[in-house]
């Protein structure tokens, strides 16, 4: 599904991923954990053809096709979906409106006709039921507002509607009440099947108690220094990172400062 | 003096009809007034060139043109084509309690109290409403007897052509208790030159819904404005969208006759390419415990250049006055240019009131989180064009007009794009 290959890039002067290799296949989940500033948000900003974001090296493909290649709003259109670990605010553009405009634009790009408003309505009504979040929320603003907590519930709403075929979700837990976590959890383990794969990014070993990975793997300075399965989240949240092999402290403080 | 005006001064001599001994006083006044340079405050940002030197065709045949209503909405539309009024009076079909003349189906009576009204809602600092007083040869007059409710909307559509140059005036007066809801709109996008000057008064505890509606781009230069005299207790609730072109100048003036009036302004102005576009509010609180409630908001792209002015002036007897000016801007490139100047002059000690003036750039973030969701970046622009006047769209009391605007707004902002 996703091959990503010796991936080199920088934003601004700075280099930030180092050679980055990941193989996901259909169905798969990838847990990716790491120390701040190891450039987990940048891989996925790289991914979906952020401004800025200048590879250098390498490449990455979905079923095939170069990634790379494409404009943002293509890489959605061809199923990857970013759920952001900050979601922006677009005051005066409904949430509504906003989901409907993305669901129509993939649909079109297949050559599909859109859909009708009241079937949209009624599809982004039960995916704001199933994120928990009160109707209200599709009339309001994109995110105006919104907590941190409903932010994340809403990106994963916005997941659900879109049906991507892989998604990544940057930090989808950090900030939620135990209950919301469950929610995320349940919205994400909802739309699993054999031909969706995830990449969940993550801190906390908690989340990976709800949504089990097939696959740990830890991003420092700009390329994965371990993989392997869910017990690593474990020993992780256990040791920390600095015993990790080829982790180099001095490199990451200075990243992180 | 440009040659345009010193034309325009001859042809004011030879205007002969029952309004000549008011146009005369305002003649008197024109005679004294400068053209417009970069040095004179009201014109500062807004370049009269283009109308310098420029010859139009005054004289203008005007075809019937089949004008599209407005879905859903039930209206009473009066058109002007190239100045002339081509919708004939007599054919239209009035509700009890309203009348509609034209200049030239004024009765004696009519003539009497317009004589009396005619350019004195209007301040006289405006140089080309005094150009319209003496010029404007055409024009309706609506008059809402006392406690009439009239439910259709009176849409008087203005179309202007190539070379020709129009001079159109409308006055209102609403009775009191009377109601009413008048829209303005104005078309054209080749080379010409139209004032447009409407004077309402709106009497004791009436209340008036008015749309102007300046859509004149590209060549179709426009002066024009809409004065509102508000009497004790009444309402105002006006809405105002602008496009820019080569010379576009609105003027807004309220004048507090009254205690307990209220008036809530809204206007968008969105502009393109090389446009051109000023709006000047002045709302006159001469008396107390009024209410203003004043929201512009601008995108403006490409060059194009827009300037607002409001001023609110609280004079010393306007106590317990509530005034509110917000005006934020969009701009959509750095070679765009935005000249605000919200002005609340208080002399008055007991007031609320509150100002302010912002201009925001796009949000990049927000475009590319558009974008990483499918929407392309033409559509993405377009909503977030929208996104930031939509509110002043939803307060639009009449939902078929805000209707019937939504996909006009959606084209103009195809065409606006950014850098
Ligand atoms: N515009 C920029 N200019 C310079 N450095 C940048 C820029 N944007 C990001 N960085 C740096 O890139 C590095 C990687 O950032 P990234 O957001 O990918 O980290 P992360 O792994 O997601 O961290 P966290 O766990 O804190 O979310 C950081 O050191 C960050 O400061
Ligand atoms: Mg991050």
């Amino acid at each position: 599904m996703l091959t990503i290959n010796n991936l080199h890039a920088r934003v601004e002067e700075k280099t930030i991923l180092k050679g980055l290799n990941l193989e996901i296949k259909p169905g798969e989940v990838h847990a990716i954990m790491g120390p701040n500033g190891a450039g987990k948000s940048t891989m996925g900003f790289v991914l979906s053809g952020r401004d800025g974001y200048e590879v250098e090296q390498g490449g990455a493909t979905l079923d095939g096709n170069d990634l790379l290649d494409m404009e943002p709003e293509d890489r959605a259109r061809a199923g990857l979906f970013l759920a952001f670990q900050y979601p922006v605010e677009i005051p005066g553009v409904s949430n509504l409106e906003f989901m409907k405009a993305a669901v129509d634009a993939s649909l079109e790009s297949r050559g599909e006709e859109p859909m009708s408003s009241a079937a949209f309505l009624k599809k982004a009504k039960e995916a704001c039921a199933q994120v928990n979040l009160p109707l209200a929320f599709l009339k309001r603003g994109v995110n105006e507002g919104f907590s941190g907590g409903e932010k994340k519930r809403n990106e994963i709403m916005q997941m659900i509607l879109m049906e991507p075929k892989l998604a990544i979700l940057d930090e989808s837990d950090s900030g939620l009440d135990i209950d919301a976590l469950k929610v995320v959890a349940d919205g994400v383990n909802s739309q699993r099947s054999a031909d969706r794969s995830f990449i969940v990014v993550t801190h906390y070993q908690r989340l990976l108690d709800y949504i089990k990975p097939d696959f740990v793997h830890v991003l420092s300075d700009g390329k994965i220094v371990k993989s392997g399965d869910a017990s690593l989240a474990k020993e992780l949240e256990a040791e920390g990172y600095a015993w990790l092999e080829g982790y180099d402290i001095e490199e990451n403080s200075e990243a992180s400062a | 003096m440009s040659m345009w005006l010193e034309k325009a001064l001859n042809r004011a001599n030879q205007v002969q009809d029952w309004l000549s001994p008011v146009r005369m006083q305002a003649l008197e006044t024109l005679k004294q007034e400068k053209w417009p340079t970069r040095k004179t405050e009201a014109w500062k940002y807004t370049p009269v060139k283009p109308l310098e030197r420029a010859e139009f065709n005054h004289t203008a045949q005007a075809n019937v043109v089949d004008v599209e209503s407005i879905q859903g909405l039930d209206s009473i539309d009066l058109v002007f084509v190239d100045g002339c009024l081509t919708t004939p009076i007599h054919s239209l079909a009035l509700p009890e309690g309203l009348t509609i003349d034209s200049f030239e189906s004024a009765s004696t009576d009519v003539q009497t109290w317009v004589s009396e009204v005619f350019g004195q809602i209007k301040p006289k600092r405006h140089l080309f409403g005094l150009v319209n007083d003496v010029l404007a040869t055409q024009g309706v007059i609506i008059d809402v007897n006392a406690g009439q409710k009239i439910d259709k909307p009176i849409r008087l559509i203005h179309l202007q052509n190539e070379g020709n140059e129009a001079h159109t005036r409308v006055l209102v007066r609403l009775g009191s208790e009377a109601q009413a809801s008048v829209i303005e709109q104005f078309t054209g996008d080749q080379n010409s030159f139209s004032t447009n000057v409407a004077e309402f008064s709106i009497g004791e505890s009436a209340s008036l819904e008015h749309y102007r509606f300046c859509l004149q781009t590209n060549e179709a230069m426009s002066v024009g404005g809409s004065h509102f005299k508000l009497h004790e207790k009444s309402q105002l609730n006006s809405q105002l969208v602008g496009y820019g072109s080569k010379l576009a100048r609105v003027d807004v003036d309220v004048e507090y006759a009254g205690e307990n009036a209220f008036s809530k302004l809204n206007a968008i102005y969105l502009l393109k390419d090389k446009e051109i576009f000023d709006l000047h509010s002045t709302i006159e609180h001469a008396v107390p415990h009024c209410v203003t409630d004043e929201t512009v908001r601008g995108i403006v792209g490409d060059h194009a250049k827009a300037t607002f002015n409001g001023r609110i002036h609280i004079h010393r007897d306007a106590q317990k006055t509530l005034a509110e000016l917000s005006n934020k801007n969009l701009l959509l490139a750095r070679t765009a240019q935005i000249n605000t100047k919200p002005e609340l002059e208080i002399y008055a000690d007991d007031v609320r009131c509150a100002h302010g003036a912002t201009v925001a750039e796009l949000d990049k973030s927000a475009l590319y989180y558009m974008m990483s969701r499918g929407i392309s970046k033409a559509d993405a622009l377009i909503m977030l064009n929208f996104g930031f006047i939509n509110a002043l769209v939803d307060e639009m009391p009449n939902e078929a007009v805000a209707e019937w605007l939504r996909p006009i707004l959606r084209q103009r902002f195809k065409a606006m794009g950014s850098e």
